[in-house]
């Protein structure tokens, strides 16, 4: 098995230049934890998720200063949306993560299964060659195709 | 005494050029920074092996194990009491003593952290106040950069004031036998006086200035500092070990107690009451993130130019330099101490002031005769450590503390320029080499 087999060739994705709290809609209406971020010609850019919008929220001096310790600081709903009204017009591109790096339709289904692990996140799979995106794998995907062959030994 | 190779020609050098050679080298290599500076002084200290200027045995002999002691016990301790929480503590609790009011933060947080830099250390003072100032600073809505440029300051100044706070005073202190409250009783009055001058500038330039909207100043308030606090039995164990650490400073010297010996010790009871409650796997997992925590870097570095410094020592070149800065100043007591605090302050502010420092002793040590006995020395040696403390001010590579905060000023989109940092800290940091100078002369001569 590969990972071309166990992808979802339609992927829901954002582009660059997409608003911050129009990305941010998106994710919390269909409950994705991260989304890939292409460009116009469908090329795999980086991922766009959950992180980045707790990373705006929680105080700066947390992420950008290592303040590990943050139990004194106590504040509500409404404090937390002006600290992301600060970021919300931006462009995704800000907030980008470019750590999870995509892999080839070829790559062998326990390697991909091991990246799942180590990234916690929906992986991208990319031409060979090139950057463009051609589907996503979540752990939904694979888990569902496990369990599948464990009904059919049952049955 | 150690027993010398003595070898007449190393690489077609005598003893004395080679070692003066490759302390050169070493200096150079060091302040270029492209290698990291504990393989440089590693190498150098190995090459001195090498070469025959030392046996292994008198390099042995060479190090001072009372600073990498000193240093080594006060790392553990340092590492395992900010997991509770008191360094924030702190910084909340004197920020809200002063109504969240902006200068009122300033000031509070720089005596916080000259008063933790003289008890602990700068490097860990900073790395911990720093990330509350910029969080304090950013809720309030305003500049950051006079709260960095303030604590940076208060670090060294700080540090000077007593025999733990600063490197070149550890270093000091056990090439010397000058008890920790020698250090406190002469560097304390006046470190505490030259913070007071340095906050002058401060509130000119930007104290003055310093307003935030009362909305901002009372989130600040709304802090909860006992919830900083993240460990309350951690805390009060570590107290209890701060306290024992700082008696035995000031008392075990009259018994006979090197400051390695406290710190060692108050170590080794702090994680034997961190451990004392856990399961032995889990005994070992404690102790093992403490030693991680130790700054090992540093203290290799210390071991290199120890073995280094030693071997330049034997070749005699040290005494010649002595012998020539004495020419130098016409053998005058005075003026060799008031030149070695401004040399020291100046190279302290260009290159790291370990290496200069632990070089100068040595170098001082061979005055003694000249000067007529170890007694006389003590203005000299009080000259030296205010000079290399107070002189890390001067640049923003002059002391560790100041590249980690402007590390944080970075980060946080208020960058410390190195010229701009200079062109103030540089005449400020003159003034309180100058202000040394005088309670120098008028108290010791």
């Amino acid at each position: 098995m590969k990972a071309s087999e166990v992808m979802d060739t339609h992927p829901l994705t954002v582009k660059p230049d997409d608003t911050i709290a129009c990305a941010a809609e998106f994710i919390m209406e269909n409950r994705y934890r991260s989304l890939p971020v292409v460009d116009d010609n469908g090329c795999y850019l980086g991922m766009f998720g959950i992180n980045c919008l707790l990373k705006h929220v929680i105080p700066k001096a947390v992420f950008a200063h290592g303040l590990n310790n943050v139990g004194f600081i106590h504040e509500s709903f409404q404090e937390l949306f002006d600290r992301f009204e600060e970021v919300k017009d931006e462009p995704v591109s800000i907030c980008m993560s470019q750590e999870i790096h995509a892999i080839s339709p070829d790559t062998p289904l326990t390697e991909t299964m091991l990246q799942l692990y180590e990234t916690r996140l929906s992986i991208p799979v990319t031409e060979s060659d090139s950057c463009k995106l051609l589907g996503m794998i979540s752990y939904f995907d694979v888990g569902e195709k496990i369990l599948r062959a464990g009904n059919h030994k049952n049955a | 005494m150690h027993e010398l190779h003595n070898p007449e020609v190393i690489f077609g050098l005598s003893p004395a050029w080679f070692a003066g050679s490759l302390f050169v080298i070493t200096y150079l290599l060091i302040v270029t920074e492209r290698l990291n500076r504990a393989i440089i002084a590693m190498m150098a200290a190995a090459l001195m092996i090498v070469s025959g200027v030392l046996t292994q045995e008198a390099a042995v002999q060479g190090v001072d194990f009372n600073t990498i002691g000193l240093l080594t016990g006060m790392m553990i301790i340092v590492g395992i009491t900010r997991d509770s929480g008191v360094f924030q503590y702190l910084a909340i609790r004197s920020a809200k003593i002063v109504k969240a009011d902006p200068w009122g933060i300033l000031v509070m947080l720089m005596l916080v952290t000259a008063f933790l830099s003289a008890l602990l250390d700068n490097v860990t003072t900073v790395l911990l106040i720093a990330p509350i100032t910029l969080l304090i600073t950013d809720t309030l809505k305003i500049n950051p950069y006079p709260y960095l440029f303030a604590e940076i300051f208060a670090s060294n100044i700080g540090g000077t004031a007593t025999l733990i706070g600063d490197p070149p005073n550890i270093m000091i202190g056990s090439a010397t036998g000058l008890s920790y409250n020698d250090f406190l009783f002469n560097l304390a009055p006046i470190s505490v006086f030259i913070l007071l001058v340095t906050l002058i500038p401060i509130y000119l330039i930007w104290g003055r200035h310093l307003t935030a909207d009362p909305k901002l100043i009372n989130k600040v308030m709304l802090y909860r500092e006992n919830d900083a606090i993240k460990d309350p039995v951690l805390l009060k164990k570590s107290l209890f070990v701060l306290s024992l650490v700082m008696l035995g400073f000031i008392l075990g010297h009259d018994y006979g107690l090197m400051p390695a010996t406290v710190a060692m010790f108050g170590a080794a009871l702090l994680l034997a009451l961190q451990c004392l409650p856990l399961k032995t796997e889990k005994q070992s997992a404690v102790v093992t993130k403490s030693l991680a925590d130790v700054e090992w870097l540093t203290i290799f570095f210390f071991i290199g130019l120890f073995i280094l410094v030693y071997g330049v020592e034997t070749t005699g070149l040290l005494e010649l330099l002595a012998n020539q800065v004495l020419g130098l100043t016409g053998g005058d007591k005075t003026i060799t101490a008031l030149s070695i605090m401004v040399v020291s302050a100046v190279a302290s502010a260009i290159v790291d002031n370990i290496p200069f420092v632990a070089t100068m002793i040595p170098l001082i040590e061979n005055m003694e005769t000249s000067f007529g006995g170890s007694e006389q020395l003590v203005p000299i040696w009080w000259s030296l450590a205010l000079g290399s403390c107070l002189g890390g001010n001067g640049s923003l590579v002059g002391a560790s503390a100041n590249l980690i905060v402007a590390g944080f000023a970075e980060r946080s989109g208020q960058p410390i320029r190195f010229l701009p940092f200079m062109l103030l800290a540089f005449p400020m940091m003159l003034v309180s080499v100058l202000i040394s100078a005088i309670y120098v002369y008028l108290r010791y001569f």
